[in-house]
This record gives C-alpha cells, structure tokens and sequence, in this order.
C-alpha cells in the first residue's frame, strides 16, 4: 500500500501556491508598510493575487494532471469550478472596498483569501482526504471571518457555525471513515466498483458523507445555520459564503454523485438527496416571505437555488452537469449583484442598509440602483428575459427529461412562491415616500458599484450566452 | 410554410411596428424623467405619443392584413435567443384589432385626463404611468410568442398596480393596489406553467409551433395548458372567482378606471383565448370550462351590479359581466363574437366610464348615486353621454352592443351550449334593469346632494366632497377647459353608436371577412332557433328590465318618494348580496389566513430568530459579554442542533435499509 501523499506535484498546485502566497503578502506588507503605503494596499495585492491565481487555473483548461497519486485531479471540471470560487472571492473583495479602516482589513482579507485556497482545492479534490483538508481549510477561515463584524449578533453566529459546523465536520468524517473501511481507499473512484452495492459500510458510510455535504450546502433540515450565519457576518463574508462555499460543496458533491457511485446503485443512493434539495426548494421560498433584512433573505435564496442546481444533477448526466454549471455561474453573478446593491447602500459597518424597509421609496431618489436591484432580484426569481429564466427552463428541461418530474414540479411551485418575496423588495423600492430625500442615501464606495456594474455586464450576457456557438448549451429539447 | 418558427407576423412595416411599440415607452421615460421640467406639458407630450401611436397602428393596417401563401406574415424575429426562443413582434387582424383599441381609445382618454388630473401634485408621474400602461400592453398584444406575451401580462399589472395605488395617501387605494397584485400574480404563475409545459412539449415558445404542434399534444396535457393559461386569463380578467380585485380596482382615477379596467387591460384574457383559439379549439373540455366560468361571471356581475350604489362600482361589476360574455364567446369558439364584443365595448364602456367621471368631476368627488339625483339639467352633456352608452350596452337595436351581444348568445348556441344561450339572454335583462336604475337614480328626480346621508341609509359616509378634496392636491382649485373632457366623451359617442354596424351582414359582414384568415370560416349551424329569433327574445328580456328599472325608479310617484326608497333598499338589503357573496371572505379564507399561518408556521418552527430576535438581543446586550455563551442555552442552537439529529437519523435509517438489502 502506497501512502497517499508520497508524491508532490508543485506544479500542479501553483495557482493555490500563489493564492496562498498572496495572503502572506496581504500581511507582510501590512505590517512593514502600513505606515507609508497608501489606503487599499491590501485590497490590491489581493486584486492582483487573486487575478494572477485565476490565469493560472485557467492555463490548466484542457490538461488532465491527477496529481498527489490522484488526491488532485486537474481538469476541465476543476478549471470550471475553480474560475467561479474565485469570481466569488474577487466580488467579495470589491465589497470589502466599501469602507472601514485598512489595519482591519489586512487580516481580513488575508483568511478570505485562505478560505478560497480550501475552495480551489475541493474543486479538484478527489480522495476523501483532500476533500476534508479542503472543507476544513474552508471553514476554519471562516469560522472567523464570520466573527469580525463588532456586533453581538456576529459573534454569536460564528459560534453557532462553528459549533454545528463542526457537528457535521463529524459526521462526514465518520462518513468517511465507514467509506474507507468499505473500500480499503481513500480515493473516491475506488467506490465506483461493483462490489460496494452490497456492501453495507459502502452505504451507511455514503449516508454520513451526503450529510456533511447537505449541511455545507445547507440543504433542509441542515439548513438553519445559513440565515442566522449571513446576517450576522459582515456583508462580504455573507457575499463570499453564498457563492464560494456553494461552489466548492457543489463540486464535491458532482464529484462525488458522477465519478464515486458503482452502476446501478446510484439513483437509490441520491435519492434522500433529492428529496431534500426538493424540500429546500419549498422551504426556502417560504422562509424568505417572513424576512425583513436582505442578507438573511438571501440566505434562504440560497437554500432554495442550491435545491435548483441539485434538480439538474438529479439524472447524473453530463447535460445536467453542463446546465447545473451554468446556472451556478448565473447565480453567483446575480447574486453577487444583489449584495453589491447591497454594498453600495450600507456605509462602513452600519448594517442598515441591508433592513429591506429601508429600500422604500429607493426608485424615485436612486433609480439606478433600483433598477439594478430589481433586475437582480428578477433574474433570481428567474423572471424573463433574465439569465435566471433560462438557467431554470434549462433545468426544467434536464429534470423533467431524465424522469425527475417531481423536481421540476417543486421547482415551479417555489418559483412561485418566491416571485411573492422578491415581488415585495421590488415593490417597496417604487412606492413613493417623501421621508426621506437623496441626500441621506450614501452615495457608495467606486469599488462596490464597479462589482455591481460587471455583475450587471455578466447576467445580461449570460442571458445571451446561447448566441454563442460554443456548444456548451444544445438544444432544450 | 416553410418555417413554422412564425407561421404569423409581418413583412410590409417592420420599422413602423417597432416604433409604434417603443414610442409609448420613450413617452413614459421622458415623462418620468422630466417631470418637473415639464409639468403641464407632460400631459400633452404623453398624449401626442398616445395619438402618433394610434397614427402608426393605422398606417401599419395593410401589413397587419395581407395574406403570404395562405399564411399571414414571416419569420421577422427581433432577437434570436436559442433556438426555438425567438423573440419577435406580431402583426395580425387579432393584435392590430387590440392595437386600434389600446392607442386609439388609449389617446383619447389621455387627452380626457388633462382635464381630469389638473392641479394634482404628480401629474407628470401619472401620464408616466400611463404610457407605460401603453407599452405594457402593446408589448403584450403584439409579441409572437409566449415570453414576450408573459412580459407584458406582467408589465401591465405592475402599471395596473402603480395606477390603482396613484393616490398612496388613501389607505383604501393601497390595499385595493395589492389586491391586485397578489391575484394578477397567480395569475401570472398560470402563464408562466403554461408556458414551461409548452416547452417542454415543442421545445419552442414561439405561437406559431405551438399551434401547429396543438394536435400532438395529447388530451391531458392540452388540458393542462389550456387550464394553465385560463388561471392567468381569469386573474386578469376578472372572472369568478378572482374577480373581487377588479371592483376595489376603482379606488383609482376614473381614467385608469376607464382605460385599464374597461376598456383595454381586463380584456386581456379574451385576447390571450382568442390568441391560443387553436389549442381550444382542439379541446371540448377546455370549451366547456371557459365557456361555462363566462357564463357564470357574466351572471354573477349582473346579480352584483344590481345592488351597487357607488357608480363606479355599478360600471365595475358591469365591466366584469359584459367581460364574462366576451370570455364565453371565446371560450366556446365562438371567437369572432367574444373580440367583437371587447371591440364595441371599449367605446361604450370607456364612454360609460368617462361620463362618471364627468359626474364626479362636477360633484367634487362624490361617487354614491344615492346623494345625486336631478343631474339631467345640470350636467347635459353628461346625461347624453351616459345615456348613449347605457343604451349601447343594454342592446338597443342600431347600437353597438347588440351586434356584438347578441352574436355572443347565438354563438354559445351554435356551439351547442344551449345553457349559457339562456345566461346570455337572462344576464342581457338584468343588465338593462341595473343601468337603467344607475340613469334613473343619478339623473332624474331631485338633486340629494344636501340630505343628511344618514337618511338615505348611508351609513359610513365618507363626505367625499371634504376629505377627498383635499388629499388631490385640490382638485378643482383651477378648472381646466370643459372642452378638454367633454371633446373625448363626444368622439367617443360615434363609434358606441356605430362600432357594431361592421358586423352587419352575417357571415359576408366586413368583420367575418376581416377575421376569417385568422380564425378560419366557421360552417354553418344547424339551430332551430335563428339569429332574428334571438334579438327579439334578448330585446323582449331586455324591454322587461327597463321596464322594471322605470317602475322602481323612473315614475313620477318614485321619484317623489326617492329619499324613503333608497333609504328601506340600502338598510334592506340582503346579508347575501351586501357582501357580494362572501367571495371576498372565502378567498381571505382560502389564500390570506392561509399563508399567514403558514408564514407563522415558519416564523416559530422553522425560523425561531424573526419572533424572538429583539427580545434576545437587547437581552444579551443587557447581560454584557458573559451572556455570549449564555445565548447558546436560549434554544437557538439546541433547536438547530434538533434538525441536525433528526436528518442524520433519517438519513441513517434510509441507508442502513437500503444497505442491508
């Protein structure tokens, strides 16, 4: 038996390497330099770190390196994946450009920047090994990052993560364990054999591993960290959370579903998955009607849309793959975009930019801003002629195409249901009200509305993203 | 044929459309923006885009018209999205019928609002949202497709909402505002259903490969989709039972009432069916419901517009019955005589709807017919008006709406629905009793303007006169010229009186000629009962109507008695009908307490932190930084820590079964 990690491929992780790099640089120079440097040197280091480790990844498209005796396997997929951790990771970046004092923001973004170097590397982690150093690097960072904000309420929801955050940490590790025990391997293609359908370590142990994932995913009943969490963080982490962490779990769980499960036992064995993703879809859309602060309300956004993305992974096809990336990516953009309104809106760490009532009357004093925000919130409700409208017709098409078509049903009635939530934030933005004038509006940090400006560039073309001859999207039918 | 993408569209004036449907949106824009700057002038502006709209309908008519190989129009799509999402505008006899309509009556009641909203303090911002109106429903009647027509079903509502909710100070507009909403919106999740089932099935939301795929699609699944899209026809349109919105709709200017609620925008699920005429034309069940749920509005609307006394809410609950007929023509094939119908109803009603106003401009306000009276002197021009329109929708022979009525009943006969034929007569007598008594009432015996309300049995009054006056920014502060809203009622008065003649001639009449390309020559029925059979018995129904209406109201010894009489009928009136049948109070039922306690339900169980969040956190800042740990035994955590066990436990007993099998 060979150990896991005799053989070290450098090359192979250098855009983790750089990212890694980047933070220690975000520190260094914060500590020698402060003093002389100008404000946002941090914030531009990170910029140019995080850009750098991007072109990295993207060299990699097209080579197919299973680096660490296959603890790392570089390809297309994790190309993919990788790019949208770190579209995340550069949106929550732009939001930290909306304020606060630079030796605050050193620290802070040096454990973001960590934090995405354990989402790069669950894009491309496959052994279960990997794959907990990479949940674990994840949310160690954030565990603190959770915590910066100087409210009570933050401290308290980064010690809620932590604790249930760690519960399923557990579990998955114990899941994990049983899977080892099953095959004898750490590497998830060794599960793929077909001596593990009757094996019941295989399945008890596949049960905790799909816990652990649901609980990051935050999928119903693992779900109810997710809104205490995101609003009690700062703005960006929630920002970061949303997208980055989904992202990375989702891989896995691709991973996991696609190259992991022997023939045959596959369909039974996603099953409760989902049936919770459908779950979630309904939960979700109900939890935000009862909402009155946006960040938390995007938190059960989030429920909700992962359960969207499951529904096209739910036939393991390699068209549900194409359509579940593609509507990630069209969720991390018009998502990103709401929380860049968002940005825009809250000073500093005044957090009340993010109380829903406060967006009352925005129409008629910002009306670019509202109209940004609705068309983000159009597009999440997956309105048309928005991206989010064709993610979800592309979703329903695969669900109901591989016989999923209770999928697809949810999938209709929470749409319903949220067109009612996101319905009321648009509404409340165009009904007049003389209390307050423009001039008690902040006017913004440039960084956040660039961020919400790209976001908007990105869901309008995604929504054109069919023009192109690219192959990426046949036909629906 | 060569490409059914678009079996419907136009080649001729392709620019022209265009420009037609964005110079609304460039109106609303301009008016929005510049309001300030413009302040009279906005009226003005939205107006003139109002009538070169209608100009560009007009020029654009031999394109909406002219036949290619049998088939009307090309594949002209603006926006190719995917295959199979093309997006493009459409220009038929159906969508250019409805343009007519919507810049046409649409202008005219823009240069009516002139007059109708000087001197109120978002006069800018209400022709903005009246242009906007336009473009909404332009965008939705000349999309060739699904999405494009889901847009603007969607569009239109939103301006509907902003329009009901123009005067925001009034608590009673806001919450008519929402109302709604909140049923256009299920509405709107019909379309939307419909649409996803379409494209799953074609693969395209063009109208053209919908329709020709209507045969392949199996009786369930038609069914489905035709249901689908009869939830959002039926939310928008005012059919039973979502219809209590379009009464309360009235909280909005008597314009809006006019154009949105009359005239253009209720009408839309009669164009959505006439539109989709191919899918229910392949489906007897679907017939049978959306002919039989017309029928049924119909009545229902009449029953309910007997026993009003707001005028606005007479003309409401007549809008919704006059639209009941519209929806069961259609509904059950008989298509040329249900769009017939919105067609001379737009001008009577529209006309109906602005004489009101006229009453209630003069009357600073006042909307209860039992404090008017006597008006025939004072308000001529009006009573002539009201007068033309309430003889066009009672039926009188000559004017339009017996064409167009009548033709409704015969058709629900000729398509072997003798049931609705006998609502469709029935509904007619009711209808002349309960506009007769709305003219009886306002114009004739003596004004009751000065009596104490309580004694005509009003019981809340609300002194319209005082109140509402002053919250419209003082309405009548300075008069506009009266040219500016009579000149309107007066053009209206023509085409209500003469609209209906384009039916004249049967199955040779200009408007079967007009339609037959596009909803194909229908054969001739074998009835035993002809069309002269049919007017005289309507006319016979609709003589005893006015005939009772008189008896109660219109003689002599009534009119003298007036003030007792409508005293004993608003004191006396049954629980039943006061309350409209309790449709209200089912849906609040139904809908509201539902997903109130629903959102309680997740409030408490699922989300613990909305109700108590306050109460824990001014505790902890209370306590200091001790009682940070202490939070984690306030039950948050154990709660959460509750679900967590639950789903592993579930997760685990699902798996160990599964792999000990």
């Amino acid at each position: 038996m060979t150990l896991p990690f005799t053989h070290v491929d450098w090359a192979a992780v250098a855009p983790l390497e750089v990212l890694a790099a980047t933070g220690l640089l975000v520190l260094l120079f914060d500590l020698v330099w402060r003093p002389f440097a100008p404000r946002g040197l941090s914030l531009s280091v990170a910029f140019l770190g995080t850009i750098l480790t991007a072109a990295l990844i993207a060299q990699q498209y097209g080579t197919n390196v299973a680096a660490f005796n296959g603890g790392y396997i570089v390809g297309n997929f994790s190309v993919l994946f990788g790019e949208v951790v770190l579209l995340g990771t550069l949106g929550a970046l732009a939001l930290m450009g909306r304020g606060g004092s630079d030796r605050e923001s050193a620290g802070t973004i040096a454990l973001l920047l960590w934090s995405a170097c354990g989402a790069l590397l669950l894009a491309a982690a496959a052994t279960t090994m990997t794959i907990f150093l990479g949940i674990e690097l994840l949310s160690l960072a954030l565990y603190c990052l959770c915590g910066l904000a100087n409210r009570k309420s933050a401290r308290e929801a980064a010690l809620k993560y932590l604790l249930l955050s760690s519960t399923a940490s557990a579990v998955l590790l114990f899941g994990m364990a049983l899977l080892f025990g099953a095959s004898g391997s750490v590497s998830l293609a060794a599960l793929a054999s077909p001596a593990m359908v009757t094996n019941p370590l295989f399945w008890m142990g596949s049960g905790f591993f799909l816990v652990g994932i649901a609980f990051k995913l935050s999928l119903v009943p693992f779900h109810a960290w997710a809104p205490d969490v995101y609003q009690g963080a700062p703005l960006p982490i929630a920002a970061f959370m949303t997208v980055v962490t989904k992202a990375a779990t989702i891989a896995i769980f691709a991973r996991f579903a696609y190259a992991a499960l022997p023939a045959g036992a596959s369909q039974m064995l996603l099953l409760p998955v989902w049936a919770i993703a459908g779950i979630s879809m309904i939960v979700g859309n109900v939890g935000m009607l009862a909402q009155h602060d946006l960040k938390r309300l995007l938190g059960y956004s989030g429920i909700a849309q992962v359960g969207y993305i499951l529904a096209a992974l739910a036939g393991t096809t390699r068209l549900g793959l194409r359509y579940a990336f593609f509507y990630l990516v069209v969720y991390a953009v018009m998502n990103l975009g709401a929380f860049a309104v968002a940005a825009v809106l809250s000073s500093g760490d005044d957090e009340e930019g993010t109380q829903i009532q406060s967006y009352r009357g925005l129409g008629a004093r910002r009306p670019l801003l509202a109209a940004a925000m609705t068309f983000f919130l159009l597009a999440l409700a997956g309105l048309p002629p928005t991206a989010g409208f064709l993610g979800k017709i592309l979703i329903l098409a695969v669900a109901a195409g591989t016989g999923y078509l209770w999928l697809a049903a949810l999938l209709l009635v929470g749409t319903a249901i949220s067109l009612y939530a996101y319905a009321k934030i648009i509404l409340a933005m165009y009904r007049p009200d003389h209390r307050v004038h423009a001039a008690d509006i902040p006017r913004g940090a440039p960084l956040p509305w660039v961020s919400l400006a790209l976001c908007l560039v990105a869901t309008v073309a995604l929504t054109f993203y069919p023009l192109l001859p690219s192959g990426l999207l046949p036909l629906v039918k | 044929m060569a490409n059914p993408e678009h079996v419907m569209g136009v080649v001729g004036s392709y620019p022209l459309l265009i420009a037609l449907w964005l110079l609304p949106l460039a109106g609303a824009v301009l008016c929005w923006a510049f309001g300030p700057q413009l302040k009279r002038a906005a009226g003005w502006l939205a107006t003139a885009v109002a009538f070169a709209a209608f100009a560009l309908t007009v020029a654009s008519w031999g394109s909406g018209t002219q036949s290619l190989n049998g088939a009307l129009g090309a594949d002209q799509p603006l926006v190719r999205w995917m295959p199979g999402f093309h997006l493009g505008l459409l220009l038929d006899p159906l969508s250019l019928l409805w343009a007519c309509i919507i810049t046409g009556v649409g202008a005219l009641i823009h240069l009516y609002s002139i007059g109708y909203m000087e001197g109120d303090s978002a006069f800018a911002r209400f022709f903005a949202y009246m242009n906007f109106f336009l473009f909404a429903m332009l965008t939705l009647v000349l999309s060739d497709n699904f999405v494009g027509l889901l847009i603007g079903w969607g569009l239109v509502g939103l301006a509907s909402y902003f329009l009901i909710g123009f005067w925001f100070y009034k608590p009673s507009a806001v919450a008519a505002a929402r109302k709604a909403f909140v049923i256009n919106v299920a509405g709107d999740v019909g379309i939307m259903f419909a649409i996803f089932l379409i494209v799953q099935k074609t693969g395209s939301i063009g109208f053209g490969n919908a329709f020709a795929a209507a045969d392949t699609y199996g009786p369930t699944l038609l069914l489905a989709i035709c249901i689908s899209l009869f939830i959002g026809a039926a939310a928008k349109s005012a059919q039973v039972p979502l219809h209590t919105w379009l009464p309360d709709a009235m909280e909005g200017p008597t314009p809006v009432s006019a154009l949105i609620h009359a005239a253009t925008m209720v009408t839309a699920g009669v164009y959505l069916i006439a539109r989709c005429a191919p899918l229910w034309s392949h489906d007897g069940n679907a017939q049978l419901l959306v002919g039989t749920i017309g029928g049924v509005t119909a009545l229902t609307g009449a029953v309910l517009g007997m026993v009003q006394w707001d005028i606005k809410r007479i003309l409401a609950y007549s809008t919704m019955s006059q639209i009941g007929y519209m929806i069961m023509g259609v509904g059950v094939g008989a298509y040329e005589a249900g769009v017939a119908h919105f067609f001379t109803h737009a001008f009577f009603k529209a006309q109906l709807f602005l004489g009101s106003g006229l009453i209630i401009h003069a009357l600073a306000n006042e909307q209860d017919v039992r404090r008017m009276g006597g008006l025939r002197k004072r308000l001529p021009f009006a009573f002539i008006a009201m007068l033309v329109g309430v003889l066009a929708i009672c039926g009188i022979p000559g004017l339009s709406g017996s064409f167009s009525k009548d033709a409704v009943i015969q058709g629900a006969l000729n398509h072997g629905h003798p049931w609705l034929y006998a609502v469709g007569i029935v509904t007619a007598g009711m209808t002349a009793y309960y506009m007769f008594r709305m003219l009886f009432v306002t114009f004739f015996g003596r004004y009751r303007g000065e009596i104490d309300p309580s004694e005509l049995g009003i019981r809340h009054p609300e002194f319209a006169g005082t109140a509402a006056h002053a919250d419209t920014g003082g309405h009548d502060s300075h008069h506009a010229p009266a040219w500016l809203m009579n000149l309107p009622v007066a053009i209206l008065i023509v085409p209500s009186i003469f609209a209906g003649w384009l039916l004249y001639g049967g199955a040779d009449s200009p408007w079967h000629r007009f339609f037959d390309p596009q909803f194909g020559v229908a054969a001739p029925a074998n009835v035993p009962i002809s069309e002269l059979t049919t007017t005289l018995v309507t006319l016979a129904f609709v003589a005893v109507g006015i005939l009772v209406a008189y008896l109660r109201y219109g003689t002599a010894a009534a009119r003298e008695s007036a003030v007792e009489r409508l005293r004993r009928e608003s004191v006396g009136m049954w629980p039943i009908l006061a309350n409209a049948f309790y449709f209200d109070v089912a849906l609040d039922a139904l809908f509201v307490k539902t997903s109130e306690m629903l959102g309680r339900l997740v409030s408490r169980v699922l989300d613990p932190h909305v109700v108590d969040g306050t109460v824990r956190e001014a505790a902890i800042a209370a306590q200091g930084s001790g009682a940070l740990v202490r939070s984690l035994q306030t039950g948050f955590v154990r709660a959460y820590a509750v679900f967590l066990a639950v789903g592993i436990a579930c997760f685990a007993a699902f798996y160990a079964f599964h792999g000990v099998h």
